[in-house]
């Protein structure tokens, strides 16, 4: 059995190669996410374990609680540095060093901030080498003066930086001038993740960091003979309340899950694409089944007429799928560790660095890829398998022609009744609004119906189309379709699939578009925003003091932000300063008044204070990493939070006095009356070219900054999405192929009795637009609802509005009858070049 | 079965188009060699035959004879390794691939032993196939003239897997009238069918010659069948070594006795 399975499958490469590259594709996407995301695990571990390599004690500020490191940076409250003797002099001590970091910015030789995308701009005070076993000195030494600095070798090389240039450095407080005496490395990197690094001795970086007299943490090294966790326990014995001492290996761990949590969100999104493709690989593997079975079934009849039973029928088709699964699961898995280290490189090209390390191919990759392939393959094959043994021995003796579809009424009524039921339930979603678990489940319902209903709605296609001249293109076209309704409907199908992800997301996107319009039309009343350069990590405040002295000037609004938790749920809370705050932007009050906004009192969203349960005058607690809980006043609440992507509102005064940092997310400006805003724009660039960082924008300018951002993010997703489509159109050629094979002597008839080549060619590409085009209306339509009832259902995250892009929908079903004729172009040729005199001989 | 009014509005059309068809295809010199060097074989060898209009031919010969290839050659289906075949006065030596496709959609047709018809398309689209890939509407008074001598009116909205063999194999012939061929040519039309069936599908082929005026040219091996036939051109070993006119189902198997020897 095994040797005629694996004949079977031999006997015709291409099928096979379509086959395999089908699952392949889906495999490759979930090995290669395992795989970055355990390498890249594995990379952390080893970075952090290298950092800390030599410091076995680490004491610092403990956290009210751990907040997302991506929201805070993960500051803690610096402590005072007198602790360093202090802990020092406790016996077993070999050294103990105070450090500090924060905020700085390094400017390239031409003034324009080097600002890897989304990766940290630091500072840090450089202790002892001793104490960080993996941290070395590529080139030059130390910095030891107070007009000295050392940078990371990655930002030193591509900046063009050697030993003894002048480097700017952009801090909270403002911009200072260096010499560059020494270039660092991190084991084997160049640079932390990409992250950009500036070092420098402690004193100064107290200085520039405004940690006069105070350190973030304090790193030490045992004596010889005396353990970490003894040591820790000695020094903790000695430490006042809300001061920690931790073992080095456990600080490394720390920071290592840090990332690699705040990392774990890009690996399920990587395994929603890969989930796509499987299914999509899975339609197209049901179908080269299915029609190798109907392409057998003489085969199938002389087998079962020479005594083969039912059951070895079934298994060899099914051991003929678990030969292509397993193949496919292990050439998956070679090409996701290609696919990984493809990601690796492309994230370097855009400036994060990964640590080097060998890839991680974890044993769960291996089973989950093999697994995934046989599956996939194992259950789209069931039904086919099935199929073939319902073959009469009796077939044997017949002139194979390819089986008529029986229109199954009851399947036609049911796939109906789901349609309708998945369509309701998706337009009451619309209705109603903020339903996501219900625009999901009436997605899938409408899908299950598109499935089931698939061959009634090919032939309704293909009766649309069967018109024009009799034994015309599109006639014989659309016979072909009709007679083999299910498969058409099933390589359609793996289109709309593809088809309805990408164009929800198109259409949801196009929402969150016209949303950040709306917002920034409808909320913004400030004449500028200032915000960030890039994907810089803030404003120096320095620059909104610099406002506040000008002329042209009004009003001054600094907005900043960090993760906290009120009343026990985790959020961003933003910070505002209380004057002009009604006069930058329309919060939409819709309870209380800012009249009693101030320190104590808080602003709260209307959504937020249902779901709390609080109201106008009630008090939330609000806890900051840093420093822990305090109580505040709700003073308002508000329903345009969209702007400044705000749920709660602070004082400034009292986010300063809870949070290290003092960089400004972004800075609302009014111009004094009279003053012409496009002057008023020009003139603060111009004053502020000292933080080459900070961008000055029109209202116009950010809806289109966000735009541009949302564009990015819907491309890269779209790009992601192809693949699947890709393998969905591999599903037509493959389909019509297997179409053009079984009908070779049809075709020689058709030449024999007087088509031409570019005739028989038309009919075959006619056949794939037909199927292309039913793929695309259905996903094209289903993605247009579900994408609209996403969009209702996401008014809390900003979708405000509702727009259909139009024109990239008609793109879509344009790109789409193109799919079609490019796919038809390998099958047409083929039948094209069938040998007239062998088709049409007789037997 | 002689209908003369039939006959002469042949020949009238034939008068119209200023030339007197005598001859409605020929072979001259047809050589065709399969393989080359030493392992080359001879399926056609200076084969020379005129093929008069308006008239049953039939083929025979033992298998491997060559009368495939014969006929195939003579459809423009297959290329002749030197020699020349016309149709109607064209050498086909001459056109390309697509203007032999063309020549075969318009000027010739085909009945073929099985798997006439496309299955998808009904009895009647399959009977106007050739005029609908010219893209011309058929004639329609011809079409009903072709419909009703081979009996079909009433089969006509029927697909081929609703119709007996027979009259899936009236529906080819009746595809290969349609465009009033210079020549029908039939391969083995009776050898999937039962008795009864084949005899009827020859009288359809006589009343289409002595009726329609048409040309057919039939290969069989059926001694019985070529009786059918206005002469009977028997072929062995590649060449023409017989010819018979007026043929009776006896004298046929006498022919076939004797070069079976």
């Amino acid at each position: 059995m095994l040797r005629l399975s694996l004949r079977n499958l031999l006997v015709s490469k291409l099928r096979l190669f379509l086959t395999v590259a089908a699952v392949t594709v889906g495999v490759s996407f979930v090995s290669g996410t395992f795989v970055l995301s355990d390498t890249m695990a594995k990379a952390f571990d080893e970075l952090y374990v290298g950092l800390t390599n030599g410091t076995d004690v680490v004491v610092k500020s403990q956290p009210a609680f751990e907040a997302d490191i991506t929201t805070n940076g993960g500051q803690v409250r610096p402590i005072d540095e007198a602790m360093v003797d202090q802990v020092r002099a406790v016996p077993g001590v070999a050294l103990a060093r105070g450090s500090v970091t924060g905020f700085a910015l390094i400017l390239d030789k031409e003034g324009r901030p080097i600002q890897p995308g989304g990766a940290p701009t630091f500072g840090a005070s450089i202790g002892d080498a001793r104490l960080s076993g993996d941290f070395v000195y590529r080139q030059g030494l130390e910095p030891t003066r107070s007009d000295q600095v050392a940078i990371d070798a990655r930002t030193a090389d591509q900046a063009g930086f050697v030993l003894g240039d002048r480097i700017d450095v952009v801090f909270q407080s403002g911009r200072q001038t260096f010499t560059l005496v020494g270039t660092i490395g991190f084991g084997e990197t160049d640079s932390l993740l990409g992250a950009t690094m500036a070092g420098f001795d402690l004193t100064t970086a107290q200085r520039l960091f405004d940690k006069v007299g105070l350190v973030d943490e304090i790193d030490v090294q045992a004596q010889r003979g005396v353990g970490a966790e003894e040591l820790r326990d000695r020094i903790a014995a000695t430490l006042p309340d809300g001061v920690e001492a931790l073992t080095g290996d456990q600080v490394a761990a720390d920071g290592s899950a840090a990332v690699r949590d705040a990392m774990g969100i890009f690996t399920q999104v990587l395994l929603v694409f890969a989930g796509i493709s499987l299914l999509v690989g899975s339609f197209v593997i049901w179908n080269t089944f299915n029609v190798l079975v109907a392409q057998r079934r003489r085969e199938v009849a002389l087998m079962r007429a020479v005594g083969a039973t039912r059951g070895q029928v079934l298994r060899g088709v099914l051991l003929e799928a678990l030969l292509v699964g397993t193949f496919s699961g292990g050439l998956g898995l070679g090409l996701g560790v290609g696919l990984a280290a493809g990601i690796r490189s492309l994230l370097k090209l855009v400036g994060v660095e990964m640590p080097t390390t060998s890839p991680a191919v974890e044993p769960r990759t291996i089973v989950a890829a093999l697994l995934v392939g046989v599956l996939v393959t194992m259950v789209a094959a069931i039904a086919p398998a099935w199929a073939a043994t319902r073959v009469a021995p009796m077939e044997a003796l017949r002139d194979a022609v390819p089986a008529r579809y029986a229109a199954g009424w009851s399947r036609s009524v049911a796939g109906g009744v789901l349609l309708t039921a998945g369509s309701a339930g998706l337009v009451a979603c619309i209705v109603v609004g903020d339903q996501r678990w219900w625009t999901v489940l009436s997605t899938l319902v409408t899908f299950a119906g598109l499935v089931v209903a698939g061959p009634t709605l090919a032939r309704l296609t293909a009766a649309a189309a069967d018109h024009g001249r009799r034994g015309g293109g599109w006639r014989m076209a659309a016979r072909n379709v009709e007679r083999s309704a299910r498969r058409s409907a099933a390589t359609a199908l793996a289109l709309t699939i593809g088809l309805t992800v990408v164009v929800a997301v198109a259409v949801s996107a196009a929402s969150l578009r016209e949303s950040v319009a709306d917002a920034v039309s409808g909320g913004n009343r400030s004449d500028l925003i200032l915000e960030p350069a890039g994907a810089g990590l803030g404003v120096s405040p320095a620059v909104a003091d610099l406002l506040r002295d000008r002329d042209d000037v009004a009003d001054v609004v600094e907005l900043r932000e960090t993760g906290a938790r009120v009343n026990g749920h985790d959020s961003l809370v933003s910070a505002m300063n209380a004057d002009g705050l009604g006069r930058v932007i329309d919060l939409g009050i819709e309870e209380g008044s800012l009249d009693t906004f101030g320190p104590g009192a808080v602003l709260v969203s209307t959504q937020r204070a249902e779901d709390l349960g609080v109201g106008v005058g009630d008090s939330v607690t609000v806890t900051f990493p840093e420093t822990g809980s305090t109580t505040m006043r709700v003073a308002a609440t508000f329903s345009r939070g969209a702007l400044i992507n705000a749920s709660y509102v602070l004082a400034l005064p009292d986010f300063a006095a809870n949070v290290t940092s003092e960089l400004d997310a972004a800075i609302l400006v009014n111009s004094a009356p009279g003053v012409d805003p496009a002057q008023g724009k020009e003139d603060i660039t111009a004053a502020l070219a000292d933080y080459p960082n900070v961008t000055v924008n029109s209202p116009d300018d950010i809806t289109e900054k966000a735009q541009s951002s949302v564009n990015q993010l819907l491309g890269i997703v779209t790009a992601l999405l192809l693949l699947a489509v890709v393998v969905a159109v591999l599903g037509i050629v493959n389909t019509l192929v297997l179409s053009v094979v079984e009908r070779t002597r049809e075709l020689g008839l058709l030449r024999a009795v007087g088509g031409t080549r570019r005739q028989v060619r038309t009919v075959v590409r006619r056949e794939s637009v037909l199927m292309s085009l039913l793929g695309a209306v259905t996903g094209v339509a289903l993605g247009t609802v579900s994408g609209v009832a996403l969009s209702r259902a996401l008014v809390d995250e900003g979708f405000t509005t509702v727009a259909v892009p139009t024109v990239t929908l008609a793109i879509y079903l344009l790109v789409a009858a193109a799919v079609g004729v490019l796919a038809a172009i390998g099958p047409a040729r083929r039948a094209s070049r069938v040998d007239v005199l062998r088709a049409i001989a007789s037997e | 079965m002689t209908t003369p009014g039939l006959r002469q509005r042949s020949a009238h059309t034939d008068e119209e188009q200023g030339r007197v068809r005598a001859v409605a295809a020929s072979a001259r010199g047809a050589c065709k060699v399969y393989g080359a060097g030493e392992t080359a074989v001879a399926a056609l060898d200076d084969v020379t035959l005129d093929l008069p209009a308006g008239r049953f031919t039939a083929i025979m010969g033992p298998s491997g004879s060559g009368k495939s290839t014969l006929m195939h050659c003579l459809a423009g289906l297959d290329t002749l390794t030197s020699g020349q075949v016309l149709i109607g006065g064209t050498d086909l030596a001459s056109l390309s691939d697509k203007e032999r496709t063309i020549l075969r959609r318009d000027r010739l047709g085909f009945v073929f032993q099985a798997f006439n018809l496309l299955p998808t398309l009904t009895a009647e689209e399959n009977i106007t196939l050739p005029v609908d890939l010219a893209g011309h509407a058929p004639e329609h008074e011809w079409f009903g003239t072709v419909v009703d001598t081979l009996n079909l009116r009433d089969r006509l909205r029927h697909r081929p897997s609703e119709l007996s063999g027979g009259q899936q194999q009236r529906v080819a012939v009746a595809r290969a009238l349609i465009t009033r061929p210079d020549v029908v040519f039939a391969d083995e039309p009776t050898g999937a069918l039962d008795r009864k069936a084949g005899v009827e599908l020859l009288r359809f082929l006589r009343s289409v010659v002595d009726d329609l005026g048409q040309t057919v040219v039939m290969v069989t091996h059926d001694p019985g069948a070529a009786a059918y036939a206005d002469r009977v051109v028997f072929l062995v070993d590649g060449g023409i070594v017989e010819e018979l006119t007026e043929p009776t189902r006896e004298r046929v198997l006498e022919i076939m006795g004797r070069l079976g020897d």
